[in-house]
């Protein structure tokens, strides 16, 4: 990506937008949505903030389908003098680090910045103020794209008296909204499932949202760190080494990644053939590209550690799903930290049963990439394939079922499977951990079902029993002339010492595992 | 003969006994004879079938028969109810008396509907269930059934003080009542007894006034014979040893019926003592008469998956295990073909008075 830098913006803009999602006036208004609220969650929850997101769609002018978006967070705000070049100039960013983002190094907002200016010519308006500032700053802001730099239209500066925090933006653009409305409300929905501790507020044309915080527990932040040497390429060690002028090799090696020390970095050079006293920034195109190629070969690394990624846990999208889905049951599995080609990932998976979930023939299939909802392309996904192939009937799920099944990676590097961005590839250690994820998290489900018949089927046998016992105990008593309260009392103490529990137990525990949708099936069991 | 105020008595006092384990938090359970095959027992001696000493115990922590046990304690008290009121009700009026539906709210608020019984088979059941378990018959309950049987012929009976002469009625019958015990023979001048299966074959005998030609009591049943008239030709066979005969269709279902009257039934083994005619004497028609009659085939019908079934589970009963009949069925199993009364007419319609001459001058059968 910094080779596009001596680009022109325009041209940058141009190559890259359709990547960027920004193909049709849904696509963008959909996308602008998605990098909105992305931007808003990284700028709260990472901090440790609960995201408190309002977002507003309008029409602005029915004719030329112009719509406005406005998206307002309570983040860590952006510095004032730091907004223009971060709504301004494109790859504006700080050193190269590595930790899990939902966006990457801003671009996708720039891109909303430069989709709304290309379509309607207005600029951007941008208010924010960073925590404990007594300003509030306020840009409206196009970008130059020939000379990648900021142009200010208008600048203001208000008194923050009530130590407000948060980024807000607004853009007007050409967008769809009829056409996108219903995947906004999908992508919203499913943002709720996996960050049930975020408020999100939506007004649109013909449309209100408020998916309201169900929890106010946040997942750990991950940490900030430094890549795995099998991680990186060419490109990035070529923008590493902007910083390492006067090191060695081996001084760049342990400077610049992760669990590499001075042992291990002189090891990998012997016997990658390198001089571990060579200037690093002496390499020549042909000796960067062979040290790059050894660093991916060599065995002798530590394994990635797993320290940036935040996974969401299995309490949160239990929450998560039992709240947005309905769902009767929640069973989540996260799995322990797996690598591919130097970088860490971790796939978490939920399956969530009965309740509001329509039954059908296949899992209705939920996916995530680094806690983004993917709506796009899911046959393309390799987690669709896995839960395709996944023996379900192991589980004791039998179709049509009101299943459906969550999957989430999270990675410092998601390998997707096509340039939108919305399906994750055929990663081989990726699909083994999707499969081993679902199978542990199906083994909770096959528990909870197998434990949910028993109770139905002693219910059954309840039922069975004490609907005679009113005619058996009147006519018992006409017959001896004895009280026919006692006899029914006594009848039904009979049945509980039968089922080996009391009617309040198995009511209890029945009335926890009843569903709507088995609610029938129980009365039409019962009529036989 | 004991009274019905004792019969009430046991019926009580069995309800009584269900009732206090009920009080003392014992599962209630009923002990009654099972009425099926395993426990019918073949009496060579007596000739008869008679209840073994099986048990069945029914009871009401039973997933299986709960209902069954609901609905013999809802007959028990119709039962009982109806001797305390002194009526007589028929065992329709208990199904209909007894029909309701139970209507349960589960603890859940749904509500769960049930009828007591459906069929008039169910409560028809347990009614015989009573029976057995508690040693009085329905005779003795006062509950009576549909009666089908009637007569014709040289006999006199006197019914609630009227006398009524068989042989005075025309072309119509005497219809058996439903406690013949109560009906006083007042004279019998008859030879035999003739027990026909159907009742068309039965109304042509009395338009063409074979009773009064052979000196006989017609009887017919309209198939498969009901107590009453089991009961009196009981009588006329143990009272008056009068012969009697029957004459059924030449099928397996047909010399099923021969096999009640003259053994009993496996349903009601324990009634055979009453019902039963051991003496009773097979007819026909059988297997062998389609030849030695020279039955046309146009009379003759091919014997149905059915029938073949039938026939094997005959074969598989003691009481049918002597040669005459395994021989006969036999035959029919190989030639797999049948032949209803109404085939005598081959050689004219008079030929079946020829046909039972014959059989019955002859001693031409099976006992």
């Amino acid at each position: 990506m910094y080779s596009y830098e001596a680009l022109p913006v325009a041209e940058w803009f141009r190559r890259n937008r359709e990547l960027a999602g920004f193909h049709n006036s849904t696509r963008a208004l959909y996308q602008t949505i998605r990098e909105l609220v992305e931007n808003s969650l990284d700028a709260t929850e990472t901090y440790g903030i609960l995201p408190t997101i309002f977002l507003r769609v309008a029409v602005e002018d029915e004719q030329k389908s112009w719509v406005s978006v406005y998206a307002e967070d309570n983040g860590i705000g952006i510095p004032g003098n730091e907004i223009p070049n971060v709504f301004g100039r494109v790859f504006y960013s700080s050193k190269y680090r590595i930790k899990q983002h939902r966006g990457v190094f801003g671009l996708g907002l720039k891109m909303v910045v430069l989709y709304a200016q290309s379509t309607t010519n207005k600029p951007v308006l941008v208010r924010s103020a960073t925590l404990k500032s007594d300003k509030i700053y306020e840009y409206q802001i196009m970008i130059d794209t020939n000379a990648n730099s900021p142009i200010i239209l208008d600048r203001r500066e208000y008194p923050n008296k009530y130590r407000w925090h948060g980024t807000a933006v607004k853009v007007v653009l050409e967008g769809n909204w009829l056409g996108a409305k219903k995947r906004i409300e999908d992508y919203l929905r499913r943002t709720a499932i996996i960050a049930p501790y975020a408020e999100i507020v939506f007004k649109g044309p013909d449309m209100d949202l408020w998916l309201k915080r169900r929890t106010t527990k946040l997942p750990p932040a991950p940490k900030e760190g430094l890549p795995h040497p099998k991680s990186v390429d060419v490109d990035t060690i070529k923008q590493m080494l902007l910083d390492s002028r006067g090191m060695t090799l081996l001084e760049f090696l342990t400077e610049n990644f992760d669990a590499v020390g001075e042992g291990t970095a002189k090891a990998f050079l012997e016997w990658a053939g390198f001089n571990p006293n060579a200037k690093a920034t002496a390499l020549t195109p042909e000796e960067l590209v062979r040290l790059v190629e050894k660093m991916k070969q060599y065995e002798g690394w530590r394994r990635p550690r797993a320290d940036w990624l935040s996974p969401v846990g299995g309490e949160l999208l239990e929450i998560g799903a039992k709240a947005i889905l309905g769902a009767e049951a929640v069973f989540a599995v996260t799995r322990k930290p797996e690598s591919y080609g130097g970088h860490p990932f971790i796939v978490e998976a939920a399956v969530a049963w009965g309740g509001q979930i329509p039954p059908s023939d296949k899992p209705l299939l939920l996916r995530y990439a680094n806690k983004i909802p993917l709506l796009y392309d899911e046959g393309a996904d390799v987690a669709r394939k896995v839960v395709d192939e996944f023996h379900w009937d192991n589980y004791k799920v039998k179709f049509p079922a009101p299943l459906a099944v969550i999957i989430h990676v999270c990675s410092t590097k998601i390998p997707y499977a096509s340039a939108g961005k919305e399906a994750i590839a055929e990663v081989a250690e990726i699909e083994k951990e999707m499969r081993l994820a679902l199978r542990d998290a199906a083994k909770k489900l096959r528990l909870y079902l197998s434990r949910k018949e028993k109770e139905m089927e002693l219910f059954n046998k309840y039922i069975t029993f004490a609907k005679y016992v009113d005619e058996i105990a009147h006519n018992l008593s006409v017959i001896t002339r004895l009280e026919k309260s006692i006899i029914a009392q006594n009848l039904h103490k009979l049945i509980e010492k039968k089922l080996g529990t009391t009617v309040d137990e198995l009511v209890k525990h029945t009335l926890s595992l009843t569903s709507a949708s088995q609610q029938e099936e129980v009365t039409e069991a019962m009529a036989q | 003969m004991s009274s019905r105020s004792e019969f009430l008595e046991r019926l009580e006092k069995w309800g009584y006994n269900l009732t206090k384990a009920v009080l003392e938090l014992e599962e209630p359970v009923m002990e009654i004879p099972a009425r099926t095959l395993s426990n019918t027992i073949w009496d060579e001696k007596a000739k008869m079938l008679k209840l073994g000493p099986e048990k069945m115990h029914r009871r009401f922590l039973d997933m299986k028969e709960a209902r069954r046990f609901m609905q013999t304690v809802l007959m028990l008290r119709l039962i009982v109810e109806a001797i305390r009121e002194d009526v007589y009700p028929t065992i329709r009026d208990l199904y209909y008396n007894g029909k309701h539906t139970i209507v349960f709210k589960d603890p859940l608020g749904r509500a769960h509907r049930e009828n007591t019984w459906d069929e008039q088979d169910e409560s028809n059941a347990v009614i015989e269930d009573i029976e057995v378990a508690t040693n009085v018959l329905r005779e003795e309950m006062g509950v009576s059934a549909d009666v089908k049987g009637k007569i014709v012929g040289p006999i006199v009976v006197r019914s609630q003080g009227y006398e009524l002469d068989a042989s005075k009625f025309g072309e119509t019958a005497l219809s058996l009542p439903v406690n013949v015990d109560a009906l006083e023979i007042v004279k019998v001048e008859a030879a035999y007894v003739l027990v026909v299966e159907k009742d068309a074959i039965f109304q042509r005998l009395v338009r063409e006034k074979f009773w009064s030609q052979e000196n006989a009591i017609l009887v017919t049943a309209k198939g498969m014979p009901d107590r009453a008239t089991r009961r009196f030709i009981r009588r006329l066979n143990e009272e008056y040893k009068l012969p009697v005969y029957v004459l059924t269709d030449g099928d397996p279902y047909g010399w099923y019926i021969y096999s009640v009257y003259k053994s009993g039934s496996i349903k009601l083994s324990y009634e055979s003592e009453r019902l039963a005619t051991p003496e009773a004497k097979f007819l026909g028609l059988t297997a062998t008469d389609i030849d030695a009659y020279k039955i046309s085939d146009n009379y003759v019908i091919a014997a149905t998956d059915r029938d073949v079934k039938r026939a094997q589970e005959l074969l598989r009963y003691p009481w049918f295990q002597k040669s005459e009949w395994t021989k006969e069925i036999n035959l029919f199993l190989k030639k797999k073909k049948k032949v209803e009364i109404e085939a005598l007419s081959t050689h004219g319609l008079k030929f079946l008075h020829d046909y039972l001459r014959d059989k019955i001058r002859n001693k031409k059968f099976i006992d």
